[in-house]
């Protein structure tokens, strides 16, 4: 029977009486690649903390690998951690760091210390580097080196805290492909924390979107972007366009601010009921050809921004703000024509 | 492995804690406890006659006055020192700024010869005036001298801390001001100067309390005609009347206790966050001809000079009296003095050469004893959680009790015996010298380790312990490697502590034999016998003076953590 990479039951944290996490329960697959995302307090990184037993004061049971490490400490739980900060040992050069969890684990092959640094330097591609001190090298060398030492003594699982929080944008895109690559080629339980959406949803097998220590849903990148489960996760997750009101008599459409928006119609509702319709930017056409049976709204644009591959517009619908983004050759101007399919659109 | 080295830090909590109570605690709590019994029965008998006793008013009121006097001079010297430090740029800026630490682990009594040397009847500033033929200007046994050595002591505190503030005012927040129109003058009342009176409150309330406890100052320039309690207090004990110099310990411990709440109370209210930051640009102090002109300037270059004279000049005195005759020959005399003497040992007279010997290996041990003690009261004050501020109390309490009082509980308590279990415990005045050092150098140990384990980003510790580190191994493999630094500074810090140590020495080293540097020192200026010239006090002097300045180098060099 395979056992769960990792297993939360009811974990719940508080620091002087504040909630940092309030009853949280997940299950992370082995060899699947999990992130928690959120804004920061949102209890994230405390579960993370937790999760290494670096957090005092736990409520709840761990497991990884099927063992119950609740109540063990930090150095017996077998876990490689990874710090925004990087965290490198400045008084041990680099060949040292890496060895340093050597010393408190055997390796099950007998291999020796030096092949494993070796091994581990070439897998971050950084073989060559192993004599230097930490502070000679750039910040993303510095990262793979914790990545490394992290690995080094074969962790049940992996945990990395806003790894690339501390680069700059370029690279932490060329080192978030070299870690997801990585992590598939060792196939290792890995739990990320980020509160960069878009990080979560390039990386992840399954997100786990938290706010106010709760856990907001679970599910894979794609479902969280379209289907959200929540408000928050609608917003938190990518750009979206809320419209609160309530559903008509018919329960086939919804009354916003006195104009009626078409339902998807698989919109579970019941009739009077207040609803938010959650409808993405990019769903949004502005001008241009109408589809059949296209929702249309006239708004007025306020200001534009160029993106590069696409502008951003920010409009005035009945006094409310409407964002949507469109690939067309020139920023539209004056009043416009938006359009969206009701089947786009996501209720919550 | 591990599970040895994870017992380590409950030992040597428990180790400090017990050599706390036996050679500190509980000596001077019987002094405290003596003041108020009398054969176990309590007693306001002692404490009433002392608070009775008009001449006690008069010698409070003394020592509280020289004390208020010594504060306003040491602002006033140290003031205009800051503002140079921190707003002008000049070559040698930081070794200056750096020198500030000096008067830390200069030996008082040491200091105290040099102004002798300095201001004394046949000293530096005499043969200045009897060259240009003025009258000599006598200064021995005045006020003015001790509030003067006092000022040499304090003034470079209230540099350092006002320095530090200064530098610590955010540009930004004066370039605010400015563009909202407020004038230079202006900008610096409403915007710097709130920044600065904190520092400069809290060096005051300092230097108030340091020089109210101020001894071998005292003692050596104002002799008992200018006695503080202080200075009665070791005449007292000198004289065996044990009781009343318990009471009158007790009296100034409690008051010294009352002073020190209120000076932590008030660094409680203080924003963190010291240090040098980017900070305001400074301006040239000279830039070209012209600027030797501008008012502000002069009034610095006279500042200095006046700096310079009153800094200088009794080191300086004390190096060139130890080479000198009274009529002004060059000589090597007194260093042979050093040295001949021990053959012919006069009875009563202090033999240099063991003096220097014993000096050295009190250091030694109370180095051995400090170090541990200082380091883990350190790693306890930096793990948050329960009982830190208790240990923030147990390290300022010898901050509070003086030298004297310590000395002499622990003659009463530990010399003289102490009955336990119906065993007679008695320690030999060597162990209890050692013992009294360790309690006055360690929190200097703590106060060097504390920042720098404190300054040690968590998430190392964190990183060790996920990769199979337990927390013990971690602060042996992690933490204690990074504060290499700062356990030399404050090694460095507690020798030169105990080298320079003179009120409980004094009281603990009876007879010749385990005399130190600062004691033989003493003796050497009060042995008239030995001549008019202060020549023997002055070559011991400088010796000692070339063993602390080898700490302070190794406390500049090694220990950037003080110079921050």
């Amino acid at each position: 029977m395979t056992h769960p990479g990792v297993e939360v039951e009811g974990m719940r944290v508080a620091f002087d009486g504040v909630t940092a996490l309030g009853d949280v329960s997940l299950a992370v697959e082995s060899g699947e690649f999990f992130t928690l995302v959120g804004p920061s307090g949102c209890g994230k990184t405390t579960m993370l903390r937790s999760i290494a037993g670096l957090t005092d004061g736990v409520e709840g049971t761990v497991t990884i690998d099927g063992r119950d490490v609740t109540d063990d400490p930090p150095e017996e739980r077998n876990v490689g951690m990874v710090f925004q900060n990087y965290a490198l040992f400045p008084h041990m050069s680099v060949h040292e760091n890496v060895a340093y969890g050597l010393r408190f684990h055997e390796l099950g092959d007998g291999r020796s210390e030096d092949d494993r640094v070796a091994e581990l330097l070439e897998l971050v591609d950084l073989a060559g580097v192993a004599d230097r001190s930490p502070e000679q090298l750039s910040g993303g060398q510095q990262q793979r080196i914790a990545l490394a030492r992290a690995l080094a003594p074969e962790p049940d699982v992996l945990l990395l805290d806003e790894p690339l929080s501390a680069l700059d944008a370029k690279l932490r895109k060329q080192l978030r492909v070299q870690i997801k690559a990585i992590q598939q080629q060792l196939d290792i339980t890995t739990i990320y924390v980020t509160h960069d959406q878009a990080e979560a949803l390039a990386l992840s097998d399954r997100v786990a979107v938290m706010h106010e220590g709760r856990v907001e849903q679970v599910a894979p990148p794609e479902a969280v972007y379209r289907d959200p489960a929540s408000r928050f996760v609608a917003e938190f997750v990518g750009d979206n366009n809320l419209f609160d009101g309530t559903v008509t008599d018919d329960g086939a459409a919804v009354t916003v601010d006195g104009a009626t928006l078409p339902l998807p119609a698989d919109a579970a509702v019941t009739a009077g009921a207040s609803v938010t319709v959650a409808i993405r930017p990019e769903a949004i056409t502005v001008g241009a050809s109408r589809k059949v049976g296209e929702t249309t709204l006239t708004a007025t644009v306020e200001t534009v921004e160029f993106l590069g591959d696409a502008y951003r517009v920010h409009c005035r619908w009945r006094g409310r703000h409407v964002e949507c983004k469109t690939m067309a050759a020139a920023p539209p101007a004056g009043e416009v024509t938006l359009g969206f399919d009701a089947a786009d659109a996501d209720v919550l | 492995m591990a599970p040895r080295v994870d017992r380590m830090l409950p030992a040597g909590v428990v180790a400090t804690l017990v050599t706390l109570v036996v050679v500190f605690y509980y000596p001077v709590g019987s002094v405290l406890v003596s003041a108020v019994s009398d054969a176990g029965r309590l007693t306001l008998g002692p404490l009433a006659s002392v608070v009775g006793d008009p001449f006690y008013h008069d010698l409070f009121a003394f020592t509280a006055y020289q004390a208020l006097l010594s504060t306003v001079a040491s602002v006033v010297v140290g003031l205009p020192g800051a503002y140079l430090l921190a707003r002008y740029e000049f070559p040698g800026r930081r070794f200056v700024r750096s020198v500030t630490i000096l008067p830390f682990v200069l030996p008082s009594i040491m200091v105290a010869v040099g102004f002798l040397a300095m201001f004394g009847r046949t000293g530096l500033l005499n043969d200045l005036l009897a060259v240009v033929g003025l009258a000599p200007v006598e200064l021995t046994f005045t006020l003015e001298i001790i509030v003067l050595a006092h000022a040499f002591y304090n003034a470079p505190l209230v540099t350092r801390l006002v320095t530090a503030a200064w530098e610590s005012v955010d540009p930004a927040r004066v370039e605010t001001a400015r563009t909202l129109g407020a004038s230079p003058l202006r900008t610096f009342r409403d915007v710097t100067l709130p920044q600065l009176l904190p520092a400069l409150l809290t060096a005051s309330v300092l230097t108030f309390i340091f020089t109210f406890m101020s001894f071998p100052i005292v003692l050596a320039l104002g002799g008992l005609e200018l006695a503080t309690v202080e200075v009665w207090l070791f005449a007292r004990v000198q004289s065996l009347d044990l009781a009343e110099a318990a009471t009158l310990g007790a009296i100034e411990t409690a008051l010294s206790l009352g002073l020190i709440y209120v000076y932590l109370r008030f660094e409680a209210t203080q924003l963190s966050g010291r240090g040098e930051s980017r900070g305001r640009a400074r301006t040239p102090l000279v830039a070209g001809w012209r600027s030797l002109a501008d008012p502000k300037r002069l009034a610095l270059f006279a500042y200095s000079g006046v700096a310079l004279v009153l800094f200088v000049g009794p080191l300086l005195s004390l190096v060139v009296e130890s080479v000198t005759t009274a009529d002004g020959t060059f000589t090597l005399r007194y260093y042979e003095f050093l040295l001949a003497q021990q053959t012919s040992t006069a009875a009563g007279t202090t033999r240099p050469l063991p003096a220097i010997a014993n000096s050295l290996l009190f250091a030694g041990g109370a180095l051995l004893l400090a170090l541990p003690m200082g380091v883990v009261v350190s790693v306890v004050a930096t793990r948050e959680g329960r009982g830190s501020r208790l240990w923030e109390a147990l390290l300022t309490a010898p901050l509070a009790v003086s030298g004297i009082v310590l000395g002499l509980g622990m003659l009463r308590a530990l010399v003289f015996g102490t009955t336990l279990f119906g065993y007679r415990i008695t320690v030999t005045g060597p162990v209890a010298i050692v013992a009294a050092h360790a309690v006055a150098a360690y929190p200097f140990v703590s106060r060097n380790v504390t920042p720098a384990l404190g300054s040690i980003d968590d998430r190392l510790v964190d990183a060790a312990r996920a990769l199979g580190a337990d927390r013990t191994t971690a602060l042996v493999d992690i933490e204690l490697p990074l504060v290499v630094p700062a356990l030399i500074a404050g090694a460095a810090f507690a020798f030169a502590i105990s080298v320079g140590e003179f009120d409980s020495t004094v009281l603990l080293a009876e007879g010749v034999d385990s005399a130190t540097m600062p004691v033989a020192l003493e003796r050497y200026t009060g042995n008239r016998s030995l001549g008019p010239d202060l020549g023997p006090a002055t070559a011991m002097g400088t010796v000692l003076l070339a063993v602390t300045t080898v700490s302070f180098v190794l406390i500049d060099r090694v220990g950037s953590g003080w110079n921050q």
